[in-house]
């Protein structure tokens, strides 16, 4: 029995699933990564997933296309990151404060309009955006059932890490942002208002946490809207962000060790309670921040060693 | 002073709580319902009956335990955002342990299954609080995985090991016996004889927080952790204790749900009330006797919007979306009148800067 839970685990269905998993939480790690550079402790991810699950199956059920689903998604993400900036730059809120009311409107909100427009707390069988399929890629044995047909934003997600580390480390404005972050009064020296690079990393966060949601709900689940259908997916997010201290490829990599714990979770539903296998995800993301802070503690200790030799 | 800020505040909770109305007015609009309608219906769903001015105060008893369960977290400067799932867990043990001792005299049983409620909420709190003061992991996410753990654990116990011996009970725990249910104070709601021992934990609460050198050792650790370390506090130490304590509160509050209103546990135990009430204390600014006073106000739009779906076919949720609409709208005064102050002050500055100019050329 020990064998066959092995090989049902190593399979490649479990990567494949791996992958699905964890494509929202690392499109909204990327947008946390833009905020976390940008100085702002976002814990209103969680919020702007659900949003963008539901406008993207709004406009799929109005508009009859899962395209138009994501531009409405698109728009509404830009609105969100308008709105949380709004607040957290300009009106110099409590970061905390209104990351946590925004999660709960967008519960509140996502929820009643379920109910005034579709008459019910979901939907689904709604028009769903394509899969992929990559000739030849079929021909590669394990590899081939892992990365192949999975849903657009799969492979889209590729595509935004790269783009996104590229915009990070290797353009002025990624420089910029970085220094709003960490040094804003250098860069208010430098000519260029702080604020205005807070206000593109919240605006970019929306735009990649909506793109999350869209993906939950119009990708991974073909097109259904379920109340909280986010789960602490935000949440998980964030913890990645501060795993991969904000690095858009390591935060990835984050992503897909949450991806597989919940690949796992779900393969070992045949043999335990799938109430337990739910919480392996998130005691791993636990352990994961002990080990991060341990980790960056140990460093600094190091560090404060090594300090006063240098002196001498 | 003191007063005057008073003042400003509850202006601007009236302001806000008014505009919330608005906008929810306008989001009634917008999906199709008549606005009026609908808060008339939300008004006589909070006060109709005796049965949901029962509800009414039973709920505002959840808001208030737990809105206070939170302040007593940030006083100190940690966020307890794991309410939720110390309530569920608490919830879900004390009414076990009720099962167990069936057949014991409540007298024995009660004061058990309160005590191993908060046990086990106090340890729940205990484990993001520990990880915070010695190891200095953000509590935020740990309490909220802590949350969704909790959850699952429960509704394992309750489909599992702990299922109820009927077949068509899916997920929850047995019965208790009748002996052990908390007296209903009004037929047919669920207000029931907790709500004293709530108001009583409540003064307790309140009494220490801001009567006792305690409390004021509590508000120091929270303001200042470096200053109240080097005064001589143990800074750690209490902000282990109020973690607990505000674990501890959380898990009667479940308990509180089993025994007074649910008789078993069941996920229906809890619905979110914490976030609920953790949004109440923001709305107070962890302010204790504010926080008493706002469960009641939002404990009648909640129980209200409950009777407005059932008779007006409203759904419930635009409770959610007018009290965090409040927290906006304060936030959003406090930003508009924080810059209309600093534009102000750089118009004197300005201005001063001109008047000694002219004086200098004179």
């Amino acid at each position: 029995m020990f064998e066959g839970v092995l090989r049902s685990v190593f399979s490649a269905g479990t990567f494949n699933q791996m992958l699905r998993s964890a494509t929202p939480v690392a499109l909204a790690a990327l947008g946390g990564a833009m905020t976390e550079h940008a100085g702002i402790m976002n814990i209103g991810m969680d919020g702007m997933i659900l949003m963008g699950a539901f406008f993207g199956v709004l406009g799929s059920y109005f508009f009859g296309s899962a395209a138009a689903g994501v531009a409405l998604v698109l728009a509404m993400g830009v609105l969100v990151g308008l709105f949380f900036a709004l607040f957290v730059v300009k009106f110099k809120s409590d970061e905390f404060i209104i990351g946590t009311a925004l999660n709960t409107f967008a519960l509140g909100l996502t929820s009643f309009l379920s109910r005034s427009i579709f008459g019910a707390a979901g939907t689904k069988g709604n028009p769903a955006l394509p899969t992929v399929h990559i000739p030849g890629l079929d021909a590669v044995p394990f590899l081939g059932r892992v990365l192949n047909d999975n849903s657009l934003f799969v492979y889209v997600t590729w595509a935004l890490v790269l783009i996104m580390w590229l915009f990070v480390y290797r353009t002025p404005y990624g420089f910029w942002l970085r220094a709003s972050g960490e040094k804003p009064e250098t860069l208010r020296t430098a000519g260029i208002a702080p604020e205005r690079m807070k206000w593109l990393a919240s605006v970019l966060c929306g735009l990649l946490c909506g793109l999350a949601g869209a993906h939950l709900s119009l990708g991974q689940l073909q097109g259904t809207f379920a109340e909280d259908m986010a789960n602490s997916r935000g949440y998980i997010a964030f913890a990645c962000v501060i795993f991969s201290r904000a690095n858009p490829a390591a935060a990835y990599g984050a992503a897909l060790m949450f991806g597989f714990f919940d690949a796992i979770g779900l393969r070992l539903q045949d043999y335990i309670s799938s109430d337990l296998t739910n919480t392996i995800p998130y005691v791993i993301t636990i352990v994961m921040m002990v080990y991060v802070v341990v980790r960056s503690q140990r460093k600094k200790r190091r560090a404060g060693k090594r300090l006063p030799a240098r002196q001498t | 002073m003191k007063k005057k800020r008073d003042w400003g505040y509850l202006g601007s909770l009236c302001i806000s709580v008014l505009l919330a109305f608005v906008i929810g007015a306008v989001i009634l609009a917008v999906a199709g319902f008549s606005p009026v309608k609908a808060y008339a219906a939300m008004a006589s769903g909070a006060f109709s009956s005796a049965r949901h001015i029962g509800d009414f105060l039973e709920y505002a008893m959840v808001l208030c335990l737990t809105g206070l369960a939170c302040v007593l977290g940030s006083r100190v400067g940690i966020f307890n955002v794991g309410g939720e799932g110390q309530l569920l867990l608490g919830a879900v043990v004390g009414c076990q342990v009720g099962v167990w001792l069936n057949g014991q005299s409540p007298w024995l049983a009660i004061p058990a299954a309160a005590l191993a409620a908060m046990a086990v909420g106090a340890f729940y709190a205990l484990i993001p609080g520990w990880l915070k003061v010695k190891v200095k992991v953000n509590e935020v996410i740990t309490t909220i995985m802590l949350n969704t753990i909790a959850a699952s654990l429960c509704q394992y116990l309750a489909k599992g090991p702990w299922k109820n011996p009927n077949k068509n009970m899916v997920a929850a725990t047995a019965q208790l016996d009748p002996r052990y249910w908390f007296k209903t104070l009004i037929p047919g709601s669920n207000l029931s004889t907790a709500i004293i021992a709530a108001a009583v934990v409540t003064f307790l609460t309140w009494y220490v927080m801001q009567k006792t050198s305690t409390g004021y050792e509590m508000k120091l650790t929270g303001q200042n952790p470096r200053f109240a370390f080097f005064s001589g506090i143990k800074t750690d130490r209490i902000v282990l204790a109020c973690m607990c304590i505000s674990g501890a509160m959380c898990g009667l509050v479940g308990m509180f749900r089993v025994y007074g209103a649910e008789h078993l546990y069941r996920s229906s135990v809890s619905n979110q009330y914490y976030f609920e009430g953790l949004t109440v204390a923001m709305i107070a600014r962890y302010d204790p006797v504010t926080v008493i006073g706002l469960s009641f106000l939002f404990a009648i739009l909640k129980i209200g919007a409950q009777g407005m779906e059932l008779s007006a076919g409203v759904p419930n949720q635009i409770y959610l979306i007018i009290q965090t609409v409040v927290i906006f709208c304060m936030a959003a005064e406090s930003g508009v009148f924080a810059s209309l102050r600093a534009g102000a002050q750089r118009k004197k500055a300005r201005a001063d800067i001109r008047r000694k100019e002219e004086e200098s050329h004179v």
